[in-house]
């Protein structure tokens, strides 16, 4: 149970600098207390180790005044305790010994004790000690917001300058990223598996040689919207956009154990967010217009490519080029995956139309490919 | 015969608590009789500290000598030389006499 020693209460105030005193002797703790108090301090007490850890762990206070000899666990014993537990090892600890001593001082420092005051205390050393105690208590606090506000300003640099590239989700996980590991995409290239998506637009050169050049942007940022918002839905990368093609990355920058099946949900979110605007735009236009997307997985470089005045985060690889192959011979409306993709997401296939195409060779490449070509039907495609 | 007072000054802003130091000093006396009586030398030695430690915080600089010599004699269970000081104790608190500055 605490004590409250006696005295004039200390007014209320949330940012007062808080000290709690233990001592089993009530006149030693009643003394202390009112000195303190007379400094504008908030002082609590405890008459004993257990009540002490228990006050520490209810107020967190801003420093301890702990007596040595006390019944029970002493205090070498709690300033172990304190300072061995990461919530409180930065608490300030005060001993509080005898003048002469010696050995109870060696014993508080390899305890992990901050200072030591004489008993009897004299109060101007108590003052004095408490004020200096304060002061880097105050310096501290103030460098850990300076700090703090340094970090939150960077991260949300960081996060604006990457959010138009990547998810909000991506871009969170970048930033704090950068606090720990350095900025991912500022790191050397590498060689990574990934899975590489590639949409464009069926139709679209008929869309631009019918339509003026305003009316073509407008149709074109609409277009890019949805399947922006698909590839972030699933927490894609956007190396590149280009005409009407999109090229999005998975397992990039970040680790994704389920890549392939992001991928695969994002072309699935693509062609079907596409749908409704697919239809107006015929209604408004005439035009058959639909997404065709190819998605392929293997190794792949990964890292920054250009000038000391221009670069941008790429990815170079087979698994690229033959999703911008697969992309190239999908029909609107028409997902070509290589054969390892369709093997990771052929759980997912019910209720859409699956074509084994057999083995392919690829524009570019000498060996054939399997490839399978998935219809997504409109009610599944979300 | 009336014994001579001893005067203490003590810091103002303290008065309201030497009622109650006075009250356990006197029941601290009756705890170091009762030690002795029983040859407690771990409780002795525990008293004498608390006293050498309280006293002169407070501005009672006998009370911390006494205290000093009742802990030294009960390291050593030295009861010859614990008596006398907890007589001198007694006599102490009987005559000490606080004036406020």
């Amino acid at each position: 149970m605490s004590k409250r020693a006696g005295g004039p209460a200390a007014p209320p105030a949330r940012l007062a600098y808080r000290v709690l005193v233990v001592d089993d002797d009530p006149d030693m703790v009643a003394f202390l207390a009112r000195l303190l108090r007379k400094e504008g301090l908030t002082v609590e007490t405890a008459v004993d180790g257990a009540e002490a850890l228990a006050r520490v762990s209810a107020t967190s206070p801003d420093l301890v005044l702990l007596d040595v000899m006390m019944p029970g666990e002493s205090g070498f014993d709690i300033c172990r305790q304190l300072k061995g537990d990461e919530a409180t090892a930065l608490i300030p600890v005060v001993l509080v010994t005898s003048l002469e001593d010696s050995e109870s001082r060696v014993r508080g420092i390899e305890a992990g004790a901050d200072d030591f005051l004489s008993k009897p205390v004299k109060r101007e050393e108590l003052i004095a000690r408490v004020k200096t105690l304060r002061r880097l208590h105050d310096t501290r606090k103030e460098l850990e917001s300076r700090r703090l506000a340094a970090e939150v300003q960077r991260k949300e640099a960081i996060r604006k300058a990457f959010s138009r590239y990547i998810s909000p989700h991506l871009a969170d996980r970048i930033a704090d990223a950068a606090g720990e590991q350095g900025d991912p995409f500022q790191g050397r290239a590498q060689r990574t598996q990934v899975v590489a998506l590639f949409a464009d637009l069926r139709g679209f050169t008929r869309l631009t040689e019918q339509n003026e050049v305003g009316s073509v942007v407008g149709m074109l940022n609409e277009y890019f919207g949805v399947l922006t918002e698909a590839a972030y839905q699933h927490d894609g990368t956007i190396f590149n956009m280009a005409g009407d093609s999109l090229l999005v990355g998975f397992n990039v920058p970040f680790p994704q154990p389920d890549a392939a099946e992001r991928a695969w949900r994002t072309a699935l979110g693509m062609v079907g967010r596409f749908a409704p605007v697919a239809a107006a735009w015929q209604r408004r236009h005439g035009l058959e217009l639909g997404v065709g997307v190819g998605i392929c997985t293997g190794e792949a470089i990964i890292g920054n490519v250009g000038s000391e005045h221009y670069a941008s985060y790429t990815i170079i690889g087979n698994p690229v080029n033959t999703a911008a192959r697969l992309m190239q011979m999908a029909a609107a409306g028409e997902v070509l995956v290589c054969g390892p993709v369709y093997e990771r997401i052929r759980h997912l296939l019910s209720g859409h139309r699956v074509a084994e195409r057999g083995d392919v060779t690829l524009r570019g490449r000498t060996e054939p490919i399997p490839v399978f070509a998935v219809k997504a039907t409109e009610a599944a495609a979300v | 015969m009336t014994k001579t007072s001893l005067t203490v000054t003590v810091a103002k802003d303290l008065a309201d608590l030497i009622p109650v130091f006075f009250k356990n000093r006197h029941k601290e006396l009756e705890s170091l009789r009762a030690a002795l009586a029983g040859e407690d030398f771990e409780q002795l030695r525990h008293l004498g500290h608390r006293m050498k430690g309280v006293g002169n915080s407070y501005g009672f600089a006998t009370v911390s000598e006494i205290g000093k010599r009742i802990e030294d004699g009960a390291r050593n269970s030295d009861r010859g030389a614990i008596e006398p000081c907890i007589g001198e104790y007694a006599d102490y608190l009987s005559r000490v006499q606080v004036v406020y500055e």
